[in-house]
């Protein structure tokens, strides 16, 4: 029998072999870098950023052109992969929800409607969902032969093109501001007392009236019209917004697969409300939609919150595929500086900088969620 | 979950963090090579017609190939010698840098910045491309500006996307540009209606123009965009390899301008007509032991994949199915921009 | 206040059954009766492309243009594309013999007589050794294929199996290593396991594949095919370890007290009593994880592998085929399915079977 000393003195000896191998790794691996990439003589550091890529993207939040420099591009894309993950996790849920319900709800026919959809878009890669609805957007008519949406908008292989209000993007920045100030206002009156959070609760949607009709009738060039309708000029659209086709095959292939997945976690929620707590709801009198409002949800979506966050996180990161099908998300826009500027290393670490960022922010904020829900729930 | 986040972002920093440029010798990748004993080469992630294509035995084929295989017999004696590795145009130059492959044939545009910041050195122009665009029949445009508004479709991560910004750029020609990553998405992006037009590498817009279900669809324009000269890439600092090359373009020219073929090597070595010639196909030293390799090299590479114009011809020009004319690449004395160095 | 309610419905007869899963109640019934006519409306389109309008053969092909269904003459024409990529046409062979092998060692691994921590490895060791020497060749007189000539259905079967071997042990290694007391290893293995988990596993690969060569020494470099999968198989093993550290911690600490009070050594504590217990605990997220690498194995294909989804979008790459995408599409993804649809339909028989045996 060794001595408990023995035992201790050999764990940190163990612990500074493992910790100086790690550490002994990773500076090898600098120094080995940096020799290959002097010995070829590629240039490194950061400066690149600061200068014109030469290439413009197609579809940017904010205003790109090929003058703009790399660390604008990168934000660009960054944005992209923002917007298209945040609606695809929005719409993915509310599919998910739909699905989840669907599939235990007690008519036949929905059941086995829930149940093809999951099994086959489950079942099923999602670059491949991604191409595949990609396809079908780009086989669309073309703009010539649009199809009309009433008469507003137009269907075709260009996209999906509606009409606009006449708002610059400042104006948009400004309506967001306004509306982030109001909301984190009602947040503070809320806490503060029972009489203030009455007033609290509309607060958010005035102040977005409020400066939305201040900025249509004060904010803007006079004799502009006040909403810019799409119409066909030589090959493309002028007015209105369109919606890209690679944006939207991405979104769909988002919120399909993670619908599917987000439907059985929604389904598991459910399923796993204890029996005996919903017939003690029904024995104490209360309504069906009582029992759903009171006990059922908020037992079941107690239980979602951990494998939500998990699928969350991992359809964030995969708006990466976008790649496959030309939309230039945070990756495909990396990639392609990489291939541009040659600054393979720089590059890649701010990818990694970026989905780190992303996607702790993101287990953060389920986090958060998780604990003041399960607070609430004990009566501690 | 905050000090992981620290510690995981200093690591992707620390991994950055290298600063300072300088230069020193590349290695020597003749001798990586021999030691290897193949040659490793850059094929396309799918098919770029023409140049790096795959058929329907899943053999690679294409004129890029074909240097491939010329640069494999030159150093090594036999084109099988040859791995071809598929990489996408965004790998290509991290691929060299780190090793992967030993030097990149795939119709890469000699520019400032590949050839100053990525620690690239080119070669002498093997290739001499027009970027051009090819575009729908039935829009009857004419030039760039009638294509005004449109959709552009451009390969992700080559020359083509400045080339095409800078252009339309200095006419103020308003266009989108969407950009793929692989030949076949750029292909099926086209066809399928999503663009008006596809922007680039001419003889690839040929081909292209050629595998459309029906090519009467589509016309290239006139209007040259920009004529780029495209050069065999290798890591900067080795000299040797670099001279190899040179040699290896110019010998498959010199032989062209010779007669030369792969049929009728072994009678013109039997029986030079010139002294050139004569230390071209080995028969007198000085053509192989000057570079480091031997002499009958330029022998073995005509007898392996013929002379410049045979490789043209069998690729994309009247032997294939794609029948492009030389053009530019034409010897100078047949009106192109092509010739040989000098062999004393 | 309370009401005496009906003792609930049993299924007694046919119209009952019918009654209480179809119309409950008039909204039920209208659903029924709306959703049920979609339902056969969207077969019937479905079975009329596939089946009753479609041509099937190559020589057929003049007539895909004039009919409404599917033209499977693409997957005639195109299929050896589609599940051997680069391979050399007279070896496929070889790429099919060798898929078969790896396929059968998944099948073994599936009963319940070959689990065991000698057996198991014993049989995707032989799978792997057939599957390598088949591929690859170089001797008994095969012609050596490379790996950057691998493709198709062998090189995506390839990648997950070689994925989950790699990663499994990997996985328990981090699992047990974040539960250390020790603070160093606990950390260590904390730091990795978060950071690879937030990455998205294309940037993982794109590493692998572009700056890993710049890092590490030349001998250390490796073909591209193996720095994949390393990374793949790290990727993996980093969501497992999570989901084997789960495994252990439902399991009452009281049992591996009683063992260190019985004199077991450490190792001997974690093979005979923690890891069995923990890869039961953990079997149906397991196979849901096998699921999701499955499925991911296609996303080497933008790194230029030519597995299945890289060879099928080549298939239709060019003009004569283009617009036959939905077939190529459908072949493809019908491969897929039928490999992840039979994990877990495998899994929820685990899960079925777990149940009967524990009450």
């Amino acid at each position: 029998m060794r001595t408990l000393k023995q035992r201790k003195t050999r764990a940190w000896i163990f612990q500074a072999i493992v910790l100086l191998s790690t550490v002994g790794l990773t500076v090898s691996f600098v120094v080995i870098a940096r020799q290959n990439l002097l010995s070829q003589g590629i240039a490194t550091g950061f400066g690149f950023l600061e200068r014109s890529t030469g290439w413009p993207i197609n579809f940017a939040l904010i205003e790109i052109t090929a003058r703009s420099p790399y660390w604008r591009m990168l934000l660009a894309g960054l944005f992209n992969t923002l917007l298209v993950g945040f609606l695809g996790l929005a719409f993915a849920t509310f599919l998910g929800i739909f699905i989840g319900t669907i599939r235990i709800s007690s008519n036949l026919i929905l059941n086995i409607i829930g149940t093809v959809y999951v099994e086959i878009f489950r079942n099923v890669p999602l670059i491949l969902q991604a191409i595949f609805w990609y396809a079908i957007l780009t086989h669309l008519p073309s703009p010539k032969q649009a199809i009309p949406l009433g008469d507003f908008g137009f269907l075709s292989n260009r996209g999906l093109i509606l009409p606009a209000l006449d708002l610059s993007m400042a104006d948009v920045y400004l309506l967001l501001i306004a509306t982030a100030i109001a909301l984190y206002a009602a947040i503070r009156m809320q806490r503060a007392g029972p009489e203030l959070a009455r007033l609290a609760m509309p607060l958010p949607a005035l102040a977005f009236l409020g400066v939305f009709v201040l900025l249509l009738f004060i904010g803007r060039t006079p004799d502009a019209p006040l909403m810019t309708l799409p119409e066909l000029r030589g090959l493309r659209f002028v007015g209105g917004v369109s919606i890209k086709p690679e944006f939207t095959a991405l979104l769909i292939a988002i919120t399909v697969f993670g619908g599917a997945y987000i439907g059985e976690i929604v389904r598991g929620g459910f399923l796993s409300v204890d029996k005996g707590k919903i017939e003690a709801a029904r024995a104490l009198g209360l309504s069906a939609f009582r029992i759903n409002q009171l006990v059922r949800i908020p037992l079941a979506i107690r239980a979602m919150l951990p494998a939500l966050a998990n699928q969350y996180v991992w359809l964030m990161k995969a708006t990466t595929i976008g790649i496959a099908i030309g939309f230039p998300d945070y990756f495909m826009v990396v990639s392609t500086a990489i291939n541009q500027s040659g600054q393979t290393m720089e590059l890649i670490a701010l990818l990694m900088a970026g989905f780190l960022l992303i996607n702790y922010s993101i287990g953060h904020a389920m986090n958060r969620l998780n604990t003041r829900l399960a607070i609430k729930g004990k009566a501690a | 979950m905050s000090r992981n986040l620290i510690l995981g972002l200093s690591a992707a920093v620390l991994t950055a963090g290298l600063a300072a440029p300088a230069l020193a010798d590349a290695g020597d990748t003749i001798k990586t090579i021999v030691d290897r004993g193949t040659l490793r080469c850059t094929g396309h992630n799918g098919s770029y017609l023409g140049f790096a294509e795959v058929d329907d035995a899943g053999k690679w084929t294409g004129f890029d190939i074909e240097f491939c295989k010329a640069l494999a017999t030159a150093i090594l004696g036999s084109p099988e010698s040859l791995q071809i590795i598929p990489v996408s145009w965004a790998q290509r130059f991290p691929a060299l840098q780190s090793g992967d492959i030993d030097v990149i044939i795939k119709v890469t545009g000699w520019t400032m910045s590949r050839d100053t910041e990525l620690g690239l050195q080119f070669s002498r122009p093997y290739f001499i491309g027009p970027t051009n665009i090819l575009t729908r029949t039935e829009l009857g445009a004419e030039t760039a500006a009638d294509l005004e508004g449109g959709v552009f479709c451009i390969n992700a991560g080559t020359s083509i996307e400045r080339i095409v910004a800078d252009y339309m750029g200095a006419r103020g020609i308003q266009y989108e540009a969407l950009n793929f990553e692989k030949a076949e998405e750029l292909r099926s992006a086209l066809y399928g209606g999503r663009c008006d037009a596809l922007a680039g590498f001419g003889p690839f817009l040929a081909a292209t123009r050629f595998n459309a279900p029906n090519p009467d669809d589509f016309v290239i324009m006139d209007e040259v965009l920009a004529l780029e000269p495209e050069a065999i890439a290798t890591r900067q600092g080795d000299d040797n390899f670099v001279d190899v090359i040179n040699w290896m373009v110019s010998g498959l020219l010199m032989a062209e301008e010779n007669g030369i073929t792969q049929a009728n090597v072994d009678e013109i070595r039997a029986n030079p007509p010139s002294a050139s010639v004569e230390r071209l196909l080995g028969v007198s030293p000085g053509m192989g032991d000057r570079l480091g390799l031997s002499n009958d090299w330029v022998y073995n590479v005509i007898k392996a994949v013929g002379n410049y114009g045979e490789i043209y011809e069998r690729t994309v020009g009247q032997d294939s199915p794609y029948k492009l004319p030389r053009g530019k690449n034409h010897l100078w004395s047949d009106g192109g921009l092509l010739y040989s160095l000098v062999l004393d | 206040m309370a009401v005496a309610l009906a003792p609930p419905a049993t299924d007694d007869n046919l119209m009952a059954w019918a009654r209480r899963r179809l119309f409950s109640t008039w909204l039920d019934g209208l659903i029924t009766v709306a959703f049920g006519a979609l339902m056969i409306w969207a077969v019937a389109r479905i079975v009329d492309w596939g089946v009753l309008d479609a041509v099937w053969t190559v020589a057929e092909k003049d007539r895909c243009r004039e009919v409404d269904g599917a033209c499977w003459s693409v997957i005639g024409a195109r299929g050896r594309l589609i599940l051997f990529g680069l391979y050399p046409h007279d070896e496929h062979w070889r790429s099919t013999l060798a898929c078969i092998a790896i396929i059968l060692t998944m099948g073994f691994s599936c009963i319940p007589k070959f689990w065991g921590l000698r057996r198991l490895p014993a049989l995707w060791v032989a799978g792997f050794a057939i599957f390598i020497l088949l591929m690859y060749g170089g001797i008994l007189g095969l012609p050596v294929v490379r790996t950057e000539q691998w493709g198709g259905l062998s090189l995506t079967v390839f990648i997950f199996a070689a994925v989950v071997v790699i990663g499994m042990p990997l996985a328990v290694v981090l699992a047990l290593a974040r539960r250390s007391p020790l603070p160093v290893i606990s950390g260590v293995a904390n730091v990795i396991i978060n950071f690879v988990r937030s990455l998205p596993l294309l940037a993982i690969l794109f590493t692998a594949a572009v700056v890993v060569p710049f890092v590490v020494p030349d001998w250390a470099q490796g073909d591209k095919l193996v720095r994949v999968t390393l990374a793949f198989a790290l990727f993996f093993a980093c969501y497992q370890a999570e989901i084997i550290r789960a495994g252990l911690q439902a399991i009452p600490s009281g049992q591996e007290e009683a063992a260190s009070a019985l004199g077991m050594k450490y190792w001997s504590r974690v093979f005979d009593i923690m890891l069995p217990q923990a890869f039961r605990n953990s079997l149906p997220s397991t196979i849901n994880q096998f699921v999701i690498t499955f499925k991911e194995t296609s996303i080497v294909t933008i790194i230029g592998f030519f597995e299945i989804m890289a060879s099928g979008n080549a298939a239709v790459g060019t003009g004569e085929w283009v617009s036959q995408f939905v077939e190529v599409y459908v072949f493809v993804g019908a491969i897929y399915f039928a490999f992840v649809f039979g994990l877990s339909r495998y899994g929820a028989y685990l899960e079925r079977r777990a149940r009967l045996t524990h009450g």
